[in-house]
């Protein structure tokens, strides 16, 4: 057997087709881990009793566990929340309403959540505490200073490491089709399965996520030199 | 689906994910050892002088970096019978354990040479200088002086991607290797839906707890490394 061009060509549309949906995933995923991330953080840097605690166990669990386990824990975990929480609560949701992008979106904000509050920790450390001190000097809140003095600047060194992880939520989406979200690997192996062309569609599968990841490497490269003009300007 | 959750299922379920876990532990050791080898020859082309050498291992590094793992198993397990039964070697008897190990290790390797690459180089030239300088053969230079100094520098990220890789290997369940994820997929087919959940969150206690283990016997090791070990300052 020899690789099929023909069929790697006119598969290609159909595993590009699912583009959309693993942007989707990964978009939502950086940020609303973000927004956990963010909170994780805060738990930690004020070490809130029991809070602080419950963090560090998330933060390890979900790095010492594969995301595709964390995936079939959500898938199960889920539908029990939601019943609970439908018969005990009284709230309108069941099992049977939910979508497979819930499952999808849940795990993969879970996961980017904990590694995301790592970077955010090591970014607000880097900034100077002078500059908390010279927030509150000029009559600034905590919350003012945090938000127009501490995360710009923290902004600019976590930059890199939200780009790494962003790569990072595109290619796990690849493991979305156990979750039955269509996105561009179950794509790529529904059109395997119908042609049973195998190689050329993992191939297109290939070619796509590189593309992609290619795509928004540059572009959070671009960002990096454009948030940290104001450094070279300073110095 | 219930909302009945059974913890004791957990304990019960565990030994039989443990039968499976030699497997998971010959796959990431195996990947560990084939990669670092493959890993050397990447960071020699990549700091060598053949430009041609440099500019495959560059798009190779980068096409294993900005592909997601799954799609190079699979690459793996569909593409290489089917290239080298084009070439007259048929590899169809294999055991799906040999693409896996084949995979990871390709998949490690990348990682694992930008480690070496970025350890080298963070070795002061000097050092080098002063071994060819006492009149140490390039080679000895190398494995007596760079490479020892290098491994230190290199450990905590060797430790982190053995972790990846650890975690990584849960995916070969996808072609049919049964593995600890593997045999969790078994039991959870046989299971007829029930204590789907507790099975699950049993396999992520596993790989939790390996996880632990890998990062405390690193840590062990970096301190004997840095035994020893004092900058001009201190």
């Amino acid at each position: 057997m020899v690789f099929d061009m023909e069929f790697a060509l006119k598969s290609l549309p159909k595993i590009i087709a699912g583009i959309p949906m693993s942007l989707l995933i990964s978009v939502f995923a950086i940020l609303a881990g973000l927004v956990i991330g963010f909170l994780v953080t805060l738990c930690r840097m004020y070490k809130v009793p029991v809070l602080n605690r419950l963090a560090i166990i998330y933060v390890s669990f979900i790095r010492g566990t594969p995301l595709l386990v964390q995936i079939y824990v959500i898938y199960y975990a889920l539908p029990m929340v939601a019943d609970w929480a439908g018969m005990k609560l009284g709230l309108p949701i069941s099992s049977a309403d939910l979508p497979p992008l819930a499952f999808a979106l849940t795990a993969f904000t879970i996961y980017s959540g904990a590694y995301l509050s790592e970077t955010i920790r090591a970014a607000l450390s880097a900034v100077d505490p002078g500059q908390m001190e010279a927030g509150y000097s000029v009559g600034l809140t905590t919350w003012q200073t945090f938000r127009r003095i501490v995360i710009p600047q923290a902004f600019v060194v976590a930059l890199p490491s939200i780009g790494n992880n962003f790569l990072g939520l595109i290619k796990g989406t690849s493991l979305a089709f156990t979750v039955m979200v269509i996105e561009v690997m179950s794509n790529a192996k529904i059109a395997a399965a119908d042609g049973y062309r195998y190689m050329e569609s993992y191939v297109d599968a290939a070619i796509v996520y590189w593309l992609l990841c290619i795509v928004f490497e540059r572009l959070f490269a671009w960002l990096e030199k454009r948030s940290g003009r104001y450094r070279s300007k300073s110095a | 689906m219930g909302i009945t959750f059974n913890p004791e299922y957990i304990v019960k379920v565990f030994p039989k994910l443990l039968e499976a876990l030699p497997l998971t532990l010959l796959i990431v050791i195996l990947s560990l050892a084939f990669g670092l080898l493959l890993a050397l020859l990447l960071a020699a082309a990549k700091l060598g002088s053949s430009r041609i050498l440099r500019i495959l291992a560059t798009w190779y590094i980068s096409f294993i970096r900005g592909t997601p793992p799954l799609v190079q198993l699979f690459l793996v397990f569909y593409g290489l019978p089917q290239v080298l039964k084009g070439i007259g070697i048929d590899i169809n008897s294999w055991d799906k354990v040999v693409f896996a190990i084949i995979t990871f290790s390709l998949n490690g390797a990348a990682f694992l040479s930008e480690i070496m690459r970025s350890a080298y180089q963070a070795v002061d030239r000097g050092q080098q200088e002063a071994a060819f300088s006492v009149g140490m053969t390039p080679f000895q230079a190398f494995r007596r002086v760079m490479l020892p100094q290098a491994f230190a520098i290199a450990l905590p990220n060797l430790g982190n991607s053995a972790i990846s890789l650890l975690k990584e290997t849960s995916l070969a369940f996808t072609i049919g290797v049964v593995d600890v994820m593997g045999r969790a997929q078994v039991i959870s087919i046989r299971s007829n839906g029930v204590n789907q959940l507790e099975l699950f969150i049993a396999v992520a206690l596993l790989y939790w707890a390996l996880c632990f283990i890998i990062e405390k016997a690193v840590a062990l090791l970096e301190r004997a490394f840095k035994k020893g070990h004092k900058g001009v300052a201190g």
